[in-house]
């Protein structure tokens, strides 16, 4: 996966404790025991679930308790469909606990974005980005990277292709989230965030081209 | 992150989404043992610092394993 996204993960054996290896019996069973398992986990994911929201709380302020509650019971029940989906991916490298909440984590904090942007017309890139305030809040155009950020601004005019400038601009400069945007592209996070890396391994490579970066912040891919 | 930063990236390779997600939980339970996930899994640490939303998620797994533990 990741084609240009250069990093490798090795394989490693798994060496499943036994607390996991109960979880992955009972829920690949039948009967009972896994209708027993099933609720343990849902109750497990929804503890998650509204733990993420419960961290968004800024970010979720139009929505009631109870509209909030709703929102974990959603993201938890396709956390559920998720774990059980990818139980064979689990090969008892960390807790199946661990391996659990973070489905419960991705699906609210997914929602919760979503939520946070919906009925809102994304930004367009904006023309002028460079003298944009930093997202810091520093005005980057009067900042000390200023020939390093005219250089960067002609490299996002010159060496993207519309498609990497658009999606990199929208998420960088617009601050658009990459769930946000995925969904209104009809595509995927992995697949913008992979636009966005090959758009970034250019501008790296032009700028480094022109002596503005040293040879040690671009390496072989 | 300054706007510098989010346009260039990381400098090391990196995983892909889909690479991060897979992987986040062995990351998380090496760092709360004190052991270096780096030198296991290569290239989610750089990732991490490129993906806003792959971060987010980072931190909240580490925050609520960590709640668990005490």
């Amino acid at each position: 996966m990741g084609g240009g996204l250069t990093a490798t993960l090795p394989d490693v054996d798994p060496v499943m404790d036994p607390e996991s290896r109960a979880w992955v019996a009972a829920l690949a069973g039948q009967g009972s025991d896994r209708e027993a398992a099933l609720d343990r986990l849902h109750a497990l994911l929804l503890r998650a679930a509204r733990f993420e929201l419960g961290r968004r709380r800024g970010q979720l302020a139009g929505l009631s308790a109870a509209e909030r509650d709703d929102l974990a019971t959603q993201a938890a029940d396709d956390a559920l469909m998720g774990v059980l989906a990818r139980l064979g991916d689990f090969r008892g490298l960390s807790r199946f606990t661990t391996w659990a909440y973070k489905f419960a984590l991705l699906e609210a904090a997914t929602r919760a974005r979503r939520m946070a942007w919906r009925g809102r017309e994304l930004p367009r890139p904006p023309e002028d980005w460079l003298a944009m305030a930093d997202p810091d809040g520093r005005p980057e155009a009067a900042a000390e990277h200023a020939e390093l950020l005219a250089a960067l601004r002609a490299a996002v005019a010159e060496v993207l292709t519309p498609r990497q400038r658009e999606v990199l601009l929208t998420v960088v400069a617009g601050r658009v989230p990459l769930d946000v945007l995925a969904e209104r592209r009809g595509t995927t996070r992995g697949a913008l965030y992979k636009t966005i890396h090959d758009a970034r391994r250019k501008l790296r490579a032009h700028l480094a081209e022109a002596g503005l970066l040293t040879g040690e912040e671009v390496r072989p891919r | 992150m300054s706007l510098v930063d989010g346009l260039l990236g990381p400098e090391e390779p990196e995983v892909g989404c889909d690479d991060c997600f897979a992987e986040l939980d062995r990351y998380v339970e090496l760092e709360l043992a004190g052991e270096d996930p780096d030198a296991q899994l290569p290239g989610l640490r750089a990732h991490l610092a490129g993906c806003l939303a792959c971060r987010e998620e980072h931190e909240s797994l580490r925050a609520l394993l960590a709640g668990e533990r005490g």
